[in-house]
């Protein structure tokens, strides 16, 4: 086997992705692959909480910690991806009043910034707040962040360097030599349609809740914990500043203003599957609650849409009944599979939050040096990302892509919510990012209130004319706002149920695209996706069981039913590679 | 502002009825939150694309003969309640009105026809304007113009190709004053109405689309003197143009509604659009008088009668609750709501949403009635896709059935004549 590249990263997450940044910083040629886009799975399925470390001060104070130090690593390196909000933790009358001495002996035990206000104060600042304060903390170092900013610099500045990044390229196996070394790794190209094989040296599986799928592939099978949370998405933001219950974390407890909207989270149900996008209501409902407690207008706001995700949780006590969700720590851990498992050049990253990623990828790639032999100190934490250079974000600010700041100035609007050019979207497509979906993720295409009603055409359109090579632009139209649809419908009251039905009228009754024939099995997964939406409700509902710390690590959005694959592709298990097929 | 009956809304049905009503020679008055349906749709008439579909997975089976499967329709569905005369009669009106109007309306109740969309699907719709229908066949060209957003000649024609048609993309630009910016369906319509804009697009058109046995272009090609800019752009291009139906604002629907509120005036109509309805006066069982929303304090409006023509949930005439509830927002009518709200919608887009049928059950005579069957109130009639046990998109029956019922409601009212 032909070696193409040092090493193989798997996943293209904010772990996986900040270990290509660490290694082209260090010199190491390396190539990434993902089974989808980046940040499609946890890291692009958060509330975008950028942690002070204040969440964890009185539980989990290792998390804390990491958080105080990456918080600071963070705003230095990718500020553009930080709204710099800070926070507000909220003790309410029904709160356990002795957890505010233990909050503020946590935060100053843990270095993490904290200043008690008054409630009037805080209201002045947040008027949007309850009156209903029995003390009010300020919290300057929480932030809301764009996960998807950041793991699009990272791996733009990696490119720059030399490192490599094939999405749509599921891995599918592994080569060995005599010695159980991965000598290759064998992945499928879905867009291509063909097999690949890429030889390396080493493989750093980074595949989040998804890692331990991985390993048993290679030969060195270990258990993660998929830990579900939801999130809600409102339609305004409420607050300037994040609003968390001050207590001891449990579900509902957060409110991160991001650009105009609020996201409001999360709940932690152990999960059998981290493909399971499914949202019960009844934990959207506890959720609403829940936040309306600290910012009472929630309760009959209107809700854009709801999703779930994973948290890479890693279970080191195999097949015992560990502890799930909150009780099992948000630290990481960096599994060498040589000594268990006879796997000499194989490392997994596990854990974590997406905060401490930059950490997670530093380290890994720290033992991996160390097993080499080599000296290359890492420079993560003191290197600006690309866009570094444009200071704090701020919610009106061009996304992404460098090259689209020109195109996103003037031009007509593709997606009237926001505010994307259609120029923007050409230069993507331009650039090769011809899924609707994956352009949804990089530039926000129908994140507002018509969820793609008002843009999915048009952008559909630019991928028409610019990439007719693609497939039919219409399945891809469809697939999209069937994903649309998936999170509108978790919420369709009120506003977010006129607009679900609009939608309808644009899409089947005036454009017709209901006629266009589906995929094989598009159906299946549809109907598949939505078992867990109903009203049966989360597994083990209800505040107050967890005792561990938070953090999904990810942001702001959802993945679409068939995350499992690309459009069309299966679901499940992955598929072997096939000469010409889809 | 009062009147013998007050309309409200301003979509297809509530329309149609305050000119049936006026013509009966009742005093209308109008009043509606804001434009309705007209700019939402396709500017044709849908009667009965698919009958309503057996299970919420299942799509409904495709209609080809709409009156012929009327009697398919399940006993709560508006048409089975006022029946295929009221249809016809409302259809009659639409017909008269777009005569008197100058839009050629082709087609027949009794047999669908298709319609080509903007991304170059086919939709069903029973009659439609003129320079919509045409079957496709030969060299097609689709047309896009320019800095409109809302057609791509490119995402066109693909579908196209991908039936089997010889079709190809083709990108023109607009004459001077419309270069280099972006312009809006309106806009656009209005420019088109002008013979000097019209003349600089076929020029540009004959040369581009030389050879083509047919031009789809988007559905924009005049609004005031829509006959004539099409008529005009065929002959000075020397070629057939076919209009696709596009995403709202839906020229061919203004077209619609233009005609409608021409007809109201002349018709002495009251009208008073941004006016929402919110409340009503009531003696016993009788709206009194219908209250509105003004700017400064609410605005009452005495009427003997009331057709509530303010849309389903769509159309903000049914507001949905978190728990599953629903709510008819302006009379407060009685209206089944869901054991929780995961009943409202499919899991898939294009399924069947049982939200899309809810709305206001009401009897032959298009009375509200409670869960008995009792009448609620004895002067309202509701109207359009505010009722109960259809789906005006899955099904395609959003202007025959509010064609139908408004026909009916005026057939009701306009022989109950105003007291005192």
């Amino acid at each position: 086997m032909l070696r193409e590249t040092d090493v193989v990263v798997i996943g293209g997450g904010a772990t996986g992705t900040a270990v290509l940044w660490d290694l082209a910083l260090r010199g190491i040629e390396a190539v990434l692959v993902d089974r989808s886009d980046l940040g499609t799975g946890t890291s692009g399925r958060w509330h975008g909480e950028l942690h002070s470390g204040a969440r964890y001060a009185v539980n989990d104070l290792p998390s804390a910690r990491e958080c105080v130090e990456e918080n600071a690593v963070l705003r230095r390196i990718a500020p553009h991806t930080i709204e710099d909000t800070g926070g507000f933790f909220i003790l309410l009358p029904e709160h356990d009043l002795g957890y505010g001495d233990r909050f503020v002996t946590g935060c100053a035990e843990t270095g993490v910034p904290c200043e008690e206000v008054d409630p009037a104060a805080a209201r002045r600042e947040e008027p949007a707040l309850t009156d209903r304060i029995e003390r009010a903390f300020w919290v300057p170092t929480d932030g809301s962040m764009d996960a998807w900013r950041l793991l699009w610099s990272m791996a733009y500045g990696a490119e720059a360097r030399g490192g490599r990044v094939l999405v749509h390229h599921p891995v599918v196996g592994f080569e060995r030599d005599g010695d159980g070394r991965v000598s290759a790794v064998r992945v499928h190209d879905l867009v291509g349609g063909r097999g690949r094989t890429i030889g390396c040296r080493w493989v750093i599986n980074a595949a989040g809740a998804w890692a331990g799928r991985i390993g048993a592939m290679a030969g060195a099978p270990f258990r993660m914990v998929p830990d579900k949370g939801v999130m809600v998405v409102m339609a305004d933001r409420y607050v300037r500043s994040l609003v968390t219950h001050c207590r001891m974390p449990t579900d509902g407890d957060i409110i991160v203003p991001a650009y105009d909207a609020a996201i409001l989270g999360t709940t932690s149900t152990e999960a059998d599957d981290a493909d399971d996008p499914s949202v019960a209501p009844l934990e959207i409902d506890l959720i609403i609650d829940q936040t309306a407690k600290l910012v009472p207008a929630i309760a009959h706001g209107r809700a854009l849409r709801a999703y779930s995700g994973h948290r890479p949780l890693y279970d080191p006590v195999q097949g015992e009944a560990g502890g799930h969700g909150r009780s099992v720590s948000r630290t990481f851990t960096v599994l060498d599979h040589e000594p268990g498992d006879g796997v000499p050049n194989l490392l997994s990253i596990v854990g974590g939050k997406l905060t401490t990623s930059r950490q997670m990828a530093q380290k890994v790639v720290d033992v991996m040096v160390a097993k080499r032999g080599e000296e290359r100190p890492c420079t993560t934490a003191i290197t600006p990302l690309p866009g570094a250079e444009q200071g704090i974000r701020q919610p009106t600010r061009p996304l992404a892509r460098p090259s689209a700041a020109a195109g996103q100035a003037d031009g007509p609007l593709a997606c009237e919510c926001e505010l994307i050019t259609r120029r923007t979207i050409e230069e993507a497509v331009g650039a090769g990012v011809t899924q609707l979906d994956d352009l949804r993720r990089q530039y926000r295409l129908g994140f507002g209130p018509t969820q793609g009603g008002g843009c999915g055409w048009r952008a559909a359109a630019v991928v028409a004319a610019r990439r007719p090579d693609v497939g039919d632009p219409l399945a891809n139209l469809r697939l999209f706002m069937q994903e649309r649809w998936r999170g509108l419908r978790a919420v369709a009251w009120g506003q977010a149920a006129v607009q679900a039905l609009r939608n309808d009228a644009i899409y089947r009754g005036i454009l017709a695209l209901d006629t266009v024939e589906r995929e094989p099995g598009e159906d299946e997964q549809i109907q598949a996706a939505a078992t867990g939406d109903d009203w049966s409700g989360p597994r083990q509902a209800g505040p107050g069981r967890g005792v561990g710390g938070e953090g999904l690590t990810g942001d702001t959005e959802g993945r679409r039913a068939t995350d499992a694959g690309p459009p069309g592709g299966p679901r499940g298990p992955l598929p072997e590679p096939t000469e010409g097929g889809r | 502002m009062g009147a013998d009956v007050v309309v409200i809304g301003a979509g297809p049905s509530g329309l149609a009825a305050a000119a049936m009503l006026a013509e009966a020679g009742r005093q209308v008055q109008v009043i509606a939150r804001g434009h309705g349906f007209t700019h939402w749709a396709a500017g044709g008439i849908d009667v009965l694309g698919r009958l309503p579909a057996g299970d919420e997975a299942g799509a409904g089976e495709p209609v080809e003969r709409p009156l012929e499967a009327l009697g398919r329709l399940p006993d709560g569905h508006p048409y089975s309640l006022v029946g295929e005369g009221a249809l016809l009669a409302g259809i009659g009106h639409v017909r008269a009105l777009t005569d008197r109007a100058g839009i050629e309306l082709v087609g027949d109740p009794a047999v669908n026809r298709s319609q080509i969309t903007g991304i170059g699907t086919r939709r069903t719709t029973a009659l439609l304007q003129t320079q919509g229908d045409g079957a496709l066949a030969g060299r097609v060209a689709a047309i896009g113009f320019a800095g409109f957003e809302d057609f791509s000649s490119h995402l066109c024609a693909d579908r196209l190709q991908r039936i089997g048609l010889d079709a190809v993309p083709i990108e023109i630009p607009l004459p001077q004053g419309f270069r280099g910016r972006h312009v809006n369906a309106v806009e656009l319509a209005r420019a088109f109405d002008g013979r000097e804009f019209r003349g600089a697009v076929a020029g540009t058109l004959g040369r581009a689309a030389a050879g083509a046995d047919v031009c789809v272009v988007p559905a924009v090609i005049g609004l005031a003197n829509a006959a004539e800019a099409w008529a005009d752009l065929q002959e000075l291009a020397g070629l057939r143009v076919v209009e696709a139906a596009l995403p709202p604002p839906s020229i061919p629907g203004l077209r619609l509604f233009d005609a409608w509120r021409e007809r109201l005036s002349e018709l002495g109509v009251g009208w008073r659009l941004g006016l929402p309805a919110i409340g009503a006066e009531r003696d016993g069982d009788r709206v009194t008088a219908v209250l509105g929303e003004g700017a400064s304090g609410p605005v009452r409006i005495p009427c003997d009668e009331v057709v509530l023509a303010t849309g389903g949930v769509a159309g903000g005439g049914i507001e949905t609750y978190r728990d599953g509830t629903l709510a008819e927002t302006v009379l407060g009518l009685p209206i089944d709501g869901f054991a929780h709200r995961s009943e409202f919608l499919a899991a898939d887009f294009f399924g069947s949403h049982r939200l899309a049928q809810a709305g206001v059950r009401v009897n032959r005579e298009l009375r509200p009635v409670d869960r008995a069957g009792a009448p609620v109130l004895g002067n309202v009639r509701v109207i359009g896709t505010q009722l109960a046990g259809h789906d005006p998109t899955a099904e395609g029956s959003r202007e025959g059935v509010g064609l139908a019922t408004a026909a009916r409601a005026a057939e009701l009212l306009a022989g109950a004549r105003a007291r005192g």
